[in-house]
């Protein structure tokens, strides 16, 4: 058990090593000249030598390298060209929002998602399935950005429930800041693990084991949830961590449309202003997280599945 | 003679629309004696799982039950549906054929048995708990104790349908449902699954409704045999009366291809043809096409179950006729 | 009588015409495909509407969906303007008109290279096996533990948006999939009797890969192509409505939303119409690919 965790942490190692050399060689190497394209075409000499002097790009490319890895290893991002802030505190200070979002929406969007799931697998091309069959397209359709942006309309502006942009100051103003951007990635997360739990709850009450629990006198409530449910979370539980990972991107947008802090608002007005170590700082944080969600998804799935818990 | 356990009258199972249904049990009639190990015999197709899972009404929701399922005096098809479990696992056990799907692989098997009594009797964990290993033991289980807190992957075929059976006879049912309990086991594990089964029986004094498509395994373990064949009952009959004077055509058939150690020299008897699918024989006989016996009257008229002799019934006209001559 | 007949048929004729019932030509699958269902034949043609107007865009839009004029800045729809204007006084439904041309070239270009290029990993990987699959696997692995989304953010984020680079960003997204589901595809196939007959009778690779192997794993490109056409619409849209994909003033669906937030407070008709198109477009390609998908491979539809 110990091990298998040290096993798959032991993985993550070399994963985030290759991570970290895919955003050099697209950072480093891909655009050519780095300085020209984070500056831009219309950058005088002057600014670009600054650059190239600021970022080190006048070593050698595996220098470069070495020095890329050495100052990710550290948490060492430099400074920001605009605000001349470390940029390790600008994430400090960015990296709560996120989180919180991240968390309030996958946690929504799972209370939505799975009961509407259960609902729909138990009765099967019946109304409630329907509904969740449409709700689950245009949940796929629907870009997160547009959602937010009607819902901020239409609960904000028109109906006024809603402060209209901030993350609010305090544990109930902050709530009631969160609620709306956390209910647009809720509700498409929501589509998505309802589909998901439909399907693996569908397929696991056509089991054989079921049927013995239907044998045995169990009522359908209790087949449902004590057995069909937990032998559905198997698949679940890569559903949850997906959605977390698409939770996190959609606050990319989401934090852009509420004016929320957050390190996508962060990433996002660092690509305008061509901040160019905040820019690749972000980049990594979202990479980062990445591997962790799913190197905690790996570790969660032993603790459901015991026969994945027999073998390690 | 005193009132059937289980009295099974003129079961019908259809599926499909009702304007076209597509019927595969037609009038399923027999009944099985308090204490009683009764064999239910036919090749796969022939309607028998089918008829063993309406007993307890687990047949696929698509399906349709028509007729009466007396079990006690008490009609299980007239129970409202929310009354069924209180029949399930406490009334009567059932044992399925796939032992290998049927046990819940993330739950313990103590968990799984012990649901199996929690949901119908109230007593204290511990005593619970103590049940569970008894129930192990019972089934012949080595080292219960530390077996209960196993999982099924950890477990043989043969010894997780030692756990179905101890799940079945949770809460001493008085009638136990085997679907091909064997089938799925190798032969030295087929024995002692029987061997354990007939000695629960002894124990507990429980009927055993066996379904089975291996008349070996009957001739070792019941007392009375119903023959199915395309959904229909030809043939019931207790098992020496059976085996000595087969009086349907089918049986007849079935008796002259089981291979004997006697004579190995002789090439082993085939019924001609395969048995038609479901919905493909609307009127007359299903075996005929198949039947040596065959008269103009099977093809027009299914024939009705006749008493060929005390507790002996079959359905053929052939046979009929020569009861009668 | 008709029992008669019934009679004569044996179990193995019934099979038999069964068989030849569940051989339908490609005509024949193309056909179920597209027009068994209703939802799916009016998809068929909102797609197609789409097409026809990005096509004939410059002949459809009223106005030029650059000009800008001070007098017209944020006003609501009206008979001028169906749509309104936008801060910069652009008529909204001439932007919408051209924006299209963006969203559905990108919708058509990215999933088409990047079903090139991971049809070409996924092959090799799984064909040559050894060192070649290792590493290709790897980093599949690695990039299909990011949401397509949240891979062209950043790989827009490192780059800076510009027509290829968007496209760039697309098929990076997208390649892993399609390098992961034809090394798959070309692992089963490979263990197929024709294909070791072929190996064993010293048919040269290339033509082994080109005839055996890609005709039979076209059928989940297909599909994972449809299913991406729609996704990609859907990126490209979210990237130029974060500032890093079509860059202004050439006109997107994604940036006129972004636009449009600007102006929230006068006129809120570009985000409705601009999102009310993403959304249709991209449901309508969906639903089509949903289709393509249950009628090529029943076992993976869900």
């Amino acid at each position: 058990m110990a091990k298998y965790v040290l096993y798959r942490l032991g993985d993550a190692i070399p994963t985030l090593f290759l991570v970290l050399t895919l955003v050099f060689i697209a950072m480093r190497i891909l655009p050519g000249d780095p300085a020209l394209a984070a500056l831009g075409p219309m950058a005088d000499p002057v600014q670009l030598a600054l650059f190239r002097e600021r970022m080190g790009l006048n070593e050698p490319l595996p220098l470069q390298y070495i020095y890329f890895l050495w100052d990710a290893i550290r948490l060492d991002f430099g400074r920001s060209f605009i605000s001349d802030v470390p940029v390790a505190d600008l994430i400090a200070r960015n990296l709560p929002h996120t989180i919180y979002l991240t968390i309030v929406s996958v946690l929504m969007g799972l209370c939505l998602g799975i009961p509407f799931g259960v609902f729909a697998a138990t009765r099967r091309n019946r109304p409630p399935d329907n509904a969740l069959r449409i709700y689950s397209l245009i949940g796929y359709s629907i870009p997160d950005f547009y959602l937010a942006a009607i819902l901020l309309i239409v609960f904000s502006l028109q109906l006024g429930w809603f402060p209209i942009n901030g993350a609010g100051t305090g544990f109930w103003d902050g709530l009631h800041h969160i609620l709306l951007p956390a209910m647009t990635l809720a509700m498409l997360k929501s589509a998505f693990m309802g589909r998901l739990t439909r399907t693996s709850v569908l397929e696991v009450l056509g089991r054989d084991y079921v049927r013995t629990a239907r044998a045995k006198g169990a009522r359908e409530g209790r087949v449902i949830y004590r057995h069909g449910l937990r032998n559905a979370m198997l698949p679940l539980s890569t559903g949850i961590g997906i959605s977390i990972l698409a939770t996190l991107s959609g606050s990319v947008a989401v934090e852009l449309v509420f004016n929320r802090p957050g390190i996508g608002r962060l990433l996002i007005d660092a690509i305008s202003e061509r901040d160019y170590p905040v820019i690749q700082a972000g980049v990594m944080m979202f990479a980062f997280f990445v591997i962790l969600v799913n190197l905690v998804m790996d570790v969660v799935y032993v603790f459901v599945d015991p026969r994945i818990r027999m073998k390690s | 003679m005193t009132e059937p356990l289980l009295d099974i009258r003129n079961l019908c199972v259809d599926f499909g629309p009702a304007s076209k249904p597509l019927r595969v049990a037609h009038n399923i009639s027999f009944t099985v004696g308090a204490g009683e190990t009764v064999g239910l015999v036919g090749e796969s197709g022939s309607g028998k799982s089918m008829t063993a899972l309406s007993v307890l009404r687990l047949v696929p929701e698509a399906a349709r039950l028509s007729g009466e399922i007396l079990y006690g005096g008490r009609d299980l098809l007239a129970l409202p549906k929310r009354d069924m479990p209180e029949v399930r696992g406490k009334e009567i056990g059932m044992v399925f054929q796939e032992p290998m799907s049927s046990l819940n692989p993330v739950m313990t098997i103590g968990a799984q048995i012990e649901e199996a009594i929690l949901l119908h009797e109230r007593m204290p964990a511990a005593e619970r708990r103590k049940r569970v290993i008894d129930l192990l033991r019972l089934v012949g289980m080595p080292d219960p104790e530390a077996r209960v807190n196993a999982y099924p992957g950890q477990f043989s075929g043969g010894m997780r349908q030692r756990v179905m059976a101890a799940i079945a006879m949770a809460c001493n049912p008085r009638l136990l449902i085997a679907d091909e309990p064997t089938t799925a086991l190798d032969v030295t594990i087929q024995a002692q699954v029987l061997a354990m089964m007939l000695d629960i029986r002894d124990r507990l004094n429980s009927a055993i409704l066996l379904i089975t498509h291996d008349l070996g395994v009957v001739a070792e373990v019941c007392e009375r045999i119903v023959v199915m064949y395309a959904g229909h009952v030809v043939e019931d009959a207790d098992v020496h009366t059976l085996f000595s004077r087969p009086r349907h055509p089918y049986t007849q058939g079935l008796l002259q291809s089981v291979p004997t150690l006697t004579d190995t020299r002789k090439r082993l008897y085939q019924i001609p043809g395969s048995v038609p699918p479901a919905g493909t024989i609307t009127q007359g006989c299903p075996f005929r096409a198949r039947c040596p016996k065959r008269l103009d009257r099977c093809a027009v008229e299914m024939p009705p179950m006749v008493t060929q002799g005390p507790s002996h019934r079959a359905a053929c006209w052939a046979t009929a006729m020569e009861a009668v001559a | 009588m008709t029992d008669l007949r019934m009679e004569e048929t044996s179990p193995e004729d019934l099979a038999q015409r069964e068989v030849l019932a569940a051989e339908p030509g490609r005509f024949d699958t193309v056909r179920r495909a597209l027009f068994e269902r209703p939802s799916t034949c009016i998809a068929l043609a909102v797609v197609i509407l789409f097409v026809i107007v990005a096509i004939f865009a410059p002949l459809i839009a009223p106005y030029d969906p650059l000009r800008q004029s001070i007098l017209q800045i944020n006003k609501l729809p009206s008979w001028e303007h169906w749509l309104g204007t936008d801060q910069f006084g652009r008529d909204v439904l001439s932007r919408m008109i051209h924006g299209s041309r963006n969203s559905l070239i990108f919708g058509l270009l990215s999933p088409v290279f990047a079903a090139c290029i991971g049809t070409i990993l996924g092959v090799s990987a799984g064909y040559f096996g050894g060192w070649i699959d290792r590493v290709i696997s790897r980093v599949v692995d690695m990039l299909m533990a990011f949401p397509e989304l949240l891979l062209a953010i950043l790989v827009a984020a490192a780059l800076g948006g510009s027509f290829w680079n968007i496209v760039v960003v697309l098929t990076a997204a997208f390649t892993p999939g399609f390098a992961r589901v034809s090394r798959a595809s070309t692992l089963a196939i490979k263990q197929e009797p024709y294909v070791e007959a072929a190996i064993a009778a010293g048919v040269r690779t290339p033509v082994i890969i080109f005839r055996h192997i890609v005709p039979n794993i076209m059928a989940p490109i297909v599909v994972l192509m449809a299913l991406w056409s729609a996704s990609s619409i859907r990126i490209e849209a979210t990237l130029s409505f974060l500032g890093i994909g079509t860059q202004p003033p050439n006109p997107s669906w994604g940036n006129i939303i972004r636009d449009g937030l600007n102006a929230m407070f006068t006129t809120q008709w570009p985000i409705v119409a601009g999102g009310l198109a993403i959304t249709i477009v991209v449901l309508s390609i969906s639903i089509i690919g949903d289709s393509i998908r249950d009628v090529l491979d029943p076992e993976t539809s869900q």
